[in-house]
């Protein structure tokens, strides 16, 4: 816009004539990518604006009037229990980020930095961690943990004759665990991709003034990795707040309650939607905090990593320690999938669970039904694929594109735009739902019962997460770069084509992942928006453990993994090496 | 579930056979049916595969008009249909939730339309006039009971009513729903308090139940050994024994909870030919046959349960009023989580 009115600028005032010419001037000044960030804001407004206007306006409605009123905030903290309740969720949430920092980073730092043995391995199992559905985690911890029956707790009792279990799921520590454990991947790989181009000249640089590995990483890698890491942690804290499944499993039996357990209670009937939407208000407001610190930490460095001057990756050799960090590695992981899924095959490979593991219980019997005989399953799970790749597709492509034009600076509010890629993801899911629902369920829309209206909640939902991604990315690129190609007589488009896009592309192949995946088992939203032939897998999930039908639930859980690895395996083989490994060596 | 749909279909073929004359014909109402060619059934009733299934088996039985069904919780589906109204459009049909509450409120708004089913009259005593006006019919009904595991507890351990779980012995071994969850646990609370007053939470906290969300929850916890009694539903514990799994229900002397939930045609219908047929389906004998091989109790007198269960006949039915249940639970929620948190 800025360059539009320049072109103009000089001009002085004349008659209509002149005036129309100025605007035929204008608009052929105009760079026409112009248009494009203005379709993009529109996007924006329709994903997630107006859904968020609507929950805004909601919570100062009066309930069948729309009258201005705010009695709708005193009835969400009027009680202790319920303030108790968004109390409990920041804590979670700082609990679950700090676990998340201490589970993640020193295993992508050994992935992505190190001579560590059997990467592959880790990777592979670092992505069986971030599909699995934190509620099916969550169950098979529970068989576990739990204080009395589960097994880690048989095993002490059997070993030490104590009376008291080892560990009870079913705690503050415990939801914290569960959580943690699920949502680290997050962190992960948002770590690994930006320690995945940071060039070894500068631990270099370290070395040869004489620091030692352990201050080079501590004090050189890792803090040009912050944006990333900062990143990761908010995407960990906002998920820890805003997921229902494992809360629901974990907390209510513990007795206490956070704040999607209690929004869950709003919409109990006689639903109160107006309250839920003055009880998720405090959580957007966490978010532009967060944000506001994330920028202040980070305004003042530069980060930039990627020069385009060529530069050389080393693994640094850790001797002895590379066992530890593997063992580390496997002991963080078997907790997350090995042990989990183990459990949940007893079930899931049994006839009926709770007779135990017996060769004459064992069966295929869940599988086939599922498969074969179940009358929505097999549709499940290509739905639940199918929009996942759509989602993956339309939030990437958004969340690059809004990425590049607020660090170009090519419009006034950046700010703004960020924040408004940010806001949708601690909407919990079945209020941001809602707010769908009420926008483009009815007409002139009518998406309901479509395919679009999932696909759409879905990518305003992890719109957050590949804009995290994209624009961490994006700042590890020196502009100087596309101002060559623009020097050079290319447009912003080349350069973005030609510079940017290839420059990013393992990169954006693991934003992809990073929307797809959780796409894929996303059940708030989905639960409240599916029709007659679109319901995903998730759902059907829910609906299992709803029914108590725990071996075809497990078999689902298992069915789930294997479909994700075949297609992550398809991806190897058409995208190569680079799909989830990215670089295996430095190269 | 392929020996449930070849049982179904069996049972069917015989009672079709069996008692043709006996029964209501709808040949008419079929032919303006099937100019409507289809409906759309907003269901929390069933399980998913219980709901597909008697959709299909409804088509089976009536060619040409499809149902889509559309499975979700009640209270997902009420909201749906709120909102559906809130943008003045009709897109349920047949609106089948398990919250008796729907039904007074929607009626209240004057969104059903008054209509009452040949077979309504033919359902057993406990399932009639649900609502004096006609404008709702209970559809579908469960029990909630004393749940257990069979290879822990010896038939002289065994709970035979409510109170006896509150004696001390019980402690860390009871599993329990959540009444802010589940409108089954809701529903039970209110009648407990009814029955016993409050004491029987404040007693029963003492043995520190592990509390679920849903009443199915109660199932998973058993299986998993992690509790070994249950106040639980019939369906559900005994679909679970149908498997193989050590688990039971005992009846409580003192009565086994009765859950009645009904089903309504929405006002302002475009297929209100499909939708009474469907309503006429839902009390018919083939609808009993797939709640009974899905472990749901039976309208029809004349179709009885399978082995493990017992037809509602022989033993002590408690049924709290509607009104009751309305006004009750909002209240049960809050002490309920007074008492026991979260």
């Amino acid at each position: 816009m800025a360059r539009g009115s320049e072109a103009a600028g000089g001009e002085a005032a004349g008659s209509i004539a002149w005036e129309r010419s100025s605007w035929a001037m204008r608009l052929r000044n105009l760079d026409p990518t112009i248009l494009l960030w203005l379709l993009l804001i529109a996007v924006l407004l329709f994903l997630v604006i107006n859904p968020l206007l609507r929950l805004v306006l909601t919570s100062f409605a009066e309930k069948d009037t729309g009258l201005f009123t705010l009695a709708n905030y005193a009835a969400a903290y009027g009680r202790p229990r319920y303030v108790e309740a968004l109390w409990n969720s920041l804590v979670l949430g700082t609990a679950v980020s700090a676990l998340c920092l201490v589970l993640a980073v020193p295993i992508a730092w050994g992935v992505s930095r190190t001579d560590m043995p059997a990467k592959g391995l880790v990777r592979l199992l670092v992505l069986g961690t971030f599909i699995t559905p934190p509620y099916l985690g969550a169950i098979g911890w529970i068989l576990l943990a739990g204080p009395n029956a589960g097994w880690i707790n048989r095993i002490w009792r059997g070993l030490t004759g104590a009376e008291e279990p080892l560990f009870d799921i079913y705690s503050f520590p415990g939801l914290t665990f569960i959580i943690a454990i699920y949502s680290f991947p997050y962190l992960f790989i948002f770590v690994t991709a930006a320690l995945d181009v940071v060039s070894s000249e500068m631990e270099d640089a370290a070395a040869i003034l004489g620091a030692g590995k352990w201050r080079t990483t501590v004090r050189i890698t890792l803090p040009l990795v912050l944006p990333a890491i900062l990143g990761g942690v908010i995407v960990t804290f906002l998920e820890a707040i805003a997921l229902f499944g494992s809360p629901a499993l974990i907390a209510i039996p513990a007795r206490f309650n956070v704040v999607t357990t209690q929004l869950w209670q709003f919409f109990s009937h006689p639903a109160r939607v107006e309250v839920a939407a003055a009880f998720a208000m405090p959580l957007l407001l966490v978010t532009v905090a967060l944000f506001r610190l994330q920028q202040r930490i980070i305004a003042r460095r530069g980060f930039v990593a990627l020069t385009g001057k060529g530069g050389e990756r080393r693994p640094i050799a850790l001797g002895p320690w590379r066992w530890a960090m593997l063992g580390y590695a496997l002991l963080v992981l078997s907790l997350a999938v090995v042990l989990p899924y183990l459990i949940l095959g007893q079930a899931a490979f049994a006839k009926a669970w709770g007779r135990g593991f017996s060769l004459d219980n064992l069966t295929l019997d869940n599988f086939h039904f599922l498969l074969f005989q179940h009358a929505t399953a097999q549709q499940s799970v290509v739905n639940s694929f199918l929009y996942a790749a759509a989602t993956a597709c339309i939030a990437l492509g958004l969340a690059l594109a809004i990425a590049y034009i607020v660090q170009r600076r090519l419009v006034p509010f950046g700010g703004v735009l960020s924040f408004l890629c940010m806001a949708p993801f601690v909407i919990p899911g079945i209020v941001l739902a809602i707010g769908f629902y009420a926008a483009y369920a009815p007409p002139p829309l009518s998406l309901y019962g479509t395919a679009w209206i999932l696909i759409l909640a879905f990518t305003t939902r992890f719109l957050p997460i590949a804009f995290a991604n994209a624009s961490a990315a994006m700042r590890s690129i020196n502009p100087e770069m596309e101002d060559a190609v623009r020097i050079l007589g290319g447009g912003r488009l080349l350069a973005i084509r030609r510079v940017i896009v290839p420059l990013l592309k393992t990169g954006l192949v693991g934003t992809w992942l990073l929307v797809f995946i959780p796409a894929t088992r996303e059940l708030s939203a989905a639960i409240f928006l599916y029709g007659p032939d679109t319901r995903t897998m998730a759902v059907m999930l829910f609906d299992l453990s709803e029914e108590g039908n725990f071996e075809r639930l497990a078999a689902l859980g298992w069915l789930l993994l294997a479909a994700t690895i075949v297609i992550v395996a398809v991806g190897y083989r058409l995208v190569g090496r680079d799909f989830m490994l990215r670089r295996g060596s430095s190269d | 579930m392929r020996q449930t749909i070849l049982g179904w279909a069996a049972a069917a073929a015989l009672v079709i056979a069996a008692a043709p004359a006996a029964r209501a014909d709808f040949t008419q109402l079929y032919e303006a049916a099937r100019k409507d060619g289809e409906l759309t059934w907003y269901t929390a009733h069933f399980t998913t595969q219980q709901a597909e299934e008697t959709g299909r088996a409804f088509e089976k039985k009536y060619p040409g008009i499809k149902v889509n069904v559309v499975r979700t919780t009640a209270q997902v589906a009420y909201q749906r249909l709120n909102q559906d109204m809130a943008a003045g459009v009709v897109k349920c049909d047949v609106f089948s939730s398990t919250d008796i509450g729907h039904y007074i409120e929607l009626k209240k708004k004057g969104a059903l339309l008054a209509h009452t089913p040949e077979n309504a009259g033919k359902v057993g005593e406990p399932f009639q006039k649900l609502d004096p006006d006609g404008m709702y019919h209970a559809t579908a009904a469960g029990l909630i009971v004393i749940g257990y595991r069979t290879d822990k507890l010896k038939p002289e351990e065994l709970p035979k009513n409510w109170t006896d779980l509150l004696e001390p012995k019980w402690r860390n071994k009871i599993s329990t729903g959540h009444p802010g969850f589940s409108g089954y646990v809701g529903t039970w609370v209110v009648t407990m308090e009814k029955l016993y007053g409050w004491q029987f939470f404040e007693k029963l906290e003492k043995n520190r139940p592990q509390i679920g969300r849903s009443i199915n929850d109660t199932v998973t916890m058993l299986n998993a050994g992690e509790r070994i009694v249950s106040f639980g539903p019939t369906a559900t514990t005994l679909e679970s024994a149908d498997r193989g799994n050590p688990v039971g229900v005992i009846y409580p002397t003192d009565g086994s909870l009765l859950m009645v939930s009904p089903s309504a045609i929405i006002k302002g219908t475009s297929k209100p030919n499909a939708a009474k047929l469907f309503m006429e389906f839902l009390l018919d004998v083939e609808n009993a046959q797939v709640a009974v091989k899905n472990r749901q109790e039976s309208l029809r007198p004349e179709v009885r349960p399978l082995a493990g269960a017992k037809p509602y006949t022989e033993f002590k039915i408690i049924r709290p009023s509607d009104a009751e249940v309305a006004a009750g639970i909002p209240k049960a929620i809050e002490r309920w989580r007074d008492l026991f948190g979260g």
